[in-house]
């Protein structure tokens, strides 16, 4: 019998966790990371106060910059990757994707319903006359 | 100095609070005294209090969540009693006091019985089921328990300084807002739920860890038992829905105290937000209570079957898809807010679909029990008890999901009938049945089969003849939280309920006798051999009491059912052959970490709610440190010798091999 139970999670590391890498390669993981994230922030910023680009673009130019933003800080700070020894991190991103899909999509969805059902007692008088 | 707090704050006028209060007061001082003057202080605070171990802890959950149901049970019956006189006339409860009464009722129930009671078995089981020797964050299942109970602890405390929440146990604006309730009763709520909040969300990621990662040898994620699946998919629920709830209290704290606009009236703020965002949180909380029941009534069948879970696959495939498709349904705590025919529809719909997966899991454990040679041990009568209550109330459930039934139903007497049927018939009936089938485990003796039983059929009578009539008091068009009527209708079924919560009662005092007996009669209930139910799976591996460290080897899995397995191959091959070498085995120190931060959450809470604002800044900063200070302890874990191993394990196998060479001869 084995004395330790964690022997066999060789292929399934803990959040958090890492394999082994030189300082150096860390190092230069998180600056690049910090780089790329500067970049987004400033980019968005840019973006949001800039005329160059066609206006109604903005906003999905914002949520594209967002989510690259996520990708980078997974990547890079939280140390996602395919890797056979990160399912349980993967699984863990999936499930809170969902979850955060199905309580913001489904708020919209039934907040937006809720407004045009109910919209207040001004607007309600519009609409009769 | 001391805020909006003041002796105003000490209800005075009103004899019932203050003679509860008093009553209490005097009983935790007699506690105290006694516990000093006998010099059993030093055991409690080097056992129990600081303790990490996860059985403790467990235990300690379970002791909190028992005393909070006295308390909730109390409030009931004051409510039962009202109703039933307050027909044309005031009753003897005041609206203010009586809608404090009903508010505080669901809260302490939900959050501070049921919520500790299951996340209390789970801690004490989990881990020797999984055949390891703690939870993955020892220390912070400490400090997740002591968070619950500053919870518990301000909320009783509003008893007597000051007020509770005359809102509901959601506390919905409008209502909940500062120029509606100016008092501090829904600052009590907010801040209790939101520090046993924290301790919540704690365990849960706690919990989830443990699962996924401490496992013993050979413990695949499908050879794990069903209560082990149950409190993943429970847990995952907590560490996916509380933050939401902690974000909705925030928010309304932020209207409360900073003058926000969230969920207010005017200035853009949108009160259905606040609707929307507590059920997004509280369906799956629903789930969170209940999963782990199925878990224990997937056991106690099996066990008292003496046959393997029928249909354990889809078993495992039921309760993740009840984990997923719990994040589909809120909307039917408000079908009547507005929403459009599609939106309703489709929640509608995930409502009944949500049914399914747990008819699958009803059938399973049914023919789990068919051909069975089924034993009617307590344990077992709570499991068959809750398979009858709670289809009635799935089935007066999947009704309530039709929308258009829910509009003639909503807010009435059926709902509160529908809801107390499958939380007492689902959370309760489990939380009962887990502490009858693994109490010999925890405390080394069975509990009293007689007052076990008689328990048992009081609370299931009870429970019928309690809220049967409040499904036809809500048929005839009775609203919840009613502090006086004037229809003769319902009077007669206000009566019946008022009788059976007395019942109800009865059922209580025998689950107390119960203990009371079994403890002075521990002797002869002594279990000696670690398995007294013929078990299954490998919590009845080890002695009982375990051992501190649960297990002298990490037990080697070979299939489902792991040790019923090892009985029948130790029938055959015997357990003669010498234990191997025995090692020395690292356990985590205990730690007041827990207890201290607590007590400055305590503080803290206690001082936002006065607003006292040096004194929260004293308890953050106390909080803080003690965060600090257990960030950089030197030594974490102490050694138990081999030797001491040996001896300890030596005594559980010669009772274990008296079991085995015994149930050879039958």
């Amino acid at each position: 019998m084995s004395d330790q139970a964690h022997t066999r999670t060789e292929h399934d590391i803990a959040p958090g966790d890492e394999e082994q890498h030189s300082v150096a390669e860390r190092v230069i993981g998180y600056v690049v990371g910090l780089g790329l994230a500067l970049l987004l922030t400033a980019t968005s910023f840019f973006i949001a106060g800039t005329d160059l680009v066609w206006q109604p673009s903005i906003p999905v130019a914002l949520i594209v910059l967002a989510i690259a933003q996520m990708g980078v800080h997974l990547v890079f700070f939280l140390h996602i990757t395919t890797g056979p020894d990160n399912t349980n991190n993967v699984l863990a991103l999936a499930f809170g994707l969902m979850v955060v899909f199905l309580v913001v999509g489904g708020t919209v969805w039934i907040m937006g319903h809720l407004n045009a059902n109910m919209p207040p007692m001004d607007q309600i008088m519009k609409t009769r006359m | 100095m001391l805020g909006k707090l003041d002796w105003s704050a000490i209800p005075f006028d009103q004899p019932i609070p203050l003679i509860a209060g008093a009553i209490v007061l005097v009983a935790i001082l007699a506690v105290l005294i006694w516990v000093v003057a006998k010099g059993h202080l030093p055991y409690l605070w080097h056992e129990w209090i600081t303790s990490v171990d996860h059985k403790r802890i467990g235990v300690m959950y379970i002791l909190l969540a028992s005393v909070m149901l006295l308390r909730g049970g109390s409030d009931a019956i004051m409510m039962r009693i009202q109703q039933a006189v307050a027909y044309q006339s005031q009753g003897f409860l005041p609206p203010e006091h009586y809608n404090q009464i009903f508010s505080a009722h669901g809260t302490i129930m939900i959050f501070f019985v049921a919520m500790p009671f299951v996340i209390g078995l789970m801690n004490l089981i989990v881990p020797l089921q999984l055949g390891v020797r703690d939870v993955a964050f020892p220390t912070l299942n400490s400090v997740g328990f002591w968070l619950t109970a500053t919870g518990a602890l301000l909320v009783n405390l509003s008893l007597v300084v000051g007020e509770f929440a005359r809102t509901g146990w959601l506390a919905f604006p409008p209502l909940s807002q500062l120029s509606y309730s100016p008092g501090v009763g829904v600052d009590y709520y907010a801040w209790s739920l939101q520090i046993s909040g924290v301790g919540t969300l704690v365990a849960g990621i706690n919990l989830v860890t443990t699962v996924l990662k401490l496992r013993t040898k050979g413990m695949n994620y499908l050879r794990m038992p069903m209560f082990c699946w149950t409190t993943l998919a429970s847990n995952l629920l907590i560490v996916a829905a509380f933050p939401i709830l902690t974000a909705t209290l925030a928010m309304l704290l932020l209207d409360r105290y900073l003058g926000f606009h969230f969920f207010t009236n005017e200035a853009g703020g949108n009160v259905m937000m606040f609707m929307n965002l507590i059920w997004a949180w509280g369906h799956p909380e629903v789930y969170i209570l209940v999963l782990p029941a199925f878990g224990i009534f997937s056991e106690v069948v099996s066990t008292f079957s003496g046959k393997p879970l029928f249909g354990y696959r889809s078993m495992v495939l039921a309760t993740m898809a009840i984990c997923v498709i719990s994040f589909m349904v809120w909307l039917h705590h408000f079908f009547t807010m507005g929403a459009g025919p599609d939106v309703n529809a489709i929640f509608g719909i995930a409502s009944m679909i949500i049914a399914v997966p747990t008819g699958v899991k009803i059938y399973n454990w049914l023919f789990t029990m068919y051909g069975g040679r089924i034993r009617f041990a307590t344990p077992m009568l709570w499991a068959v008890g809750f398979m009858v209550t709670f289809i009635i109330g799935g089935l007066t459930g999947v009704l309530v999901a039709v929308p258009p039934a829910d509009f003639m139903l909503h807010n009435s007497m059926f709902l509160v009938a529908h809801f107390h049927n499958v939380i007492i018939g689902g959370v309760l009936f489990g939380a009962f049945a887990g502490f009858e089938y693994w109490f010999p485990k925890a405390f080394g003796f069975r509990l009293d089969e007689r007052w076990g039983k008689a328990a048992f059929w009081f609370t299931f009578l009870g429970f019928y003849v309690t809220f049967l009539p409040l499904y036809i008091a809500g048929m005839l068009g009775m609203t919840r939280r009613l502090q006086h009527y004037d229809v003769a209708a319902w009077r007669p079924w206000m009566f019946v309920a008022a009788f059976g919560v007395l019942i109800l009662s009865i059922g209580v005092i025998c689950q107390i006798m119960q203990i009371v007996v079994s403890i002075r009669n521990r002797e002869a209930l002594r279990d000696r051999t670690g398995d007294p139910w013929d078990g299954r799976s490998l919590e009845w591996a080890t002695s009982s009491p375990p051992p501190v460290f649960n297990f002298a080897f990490y037990p080697d899995v070979r299939g489902e059912d792991a040790y019923w397995d090892m009985k029948a191959s130790a029938q055959q091959q015997s357990l003669e052959h010498e234990p191997p070498e025995y090692r020395d085995i690292e356990m985590p120190r205990n730690s007041p970490t827990g207890f201290i931060c607590a007590f400055f959450a305590t503080i803290m809470g206690f001082a936002l709610i006065w607003h006292i604002w040096w004194m929260v800044i004293l308890g953050g900063i106390g909080a803080f440190a003690t965060f600090v200070v257990f960030a950089w302890r030197d030594h974490d874990e102490y050694v138990i010798p081999a030797d001491e191993v040996a001896a300890i394990d030596r005594v559980n196998l010669e009772e274990r091999r008296g079991l085995v060479s015994m149930a050879g001869t039958i």
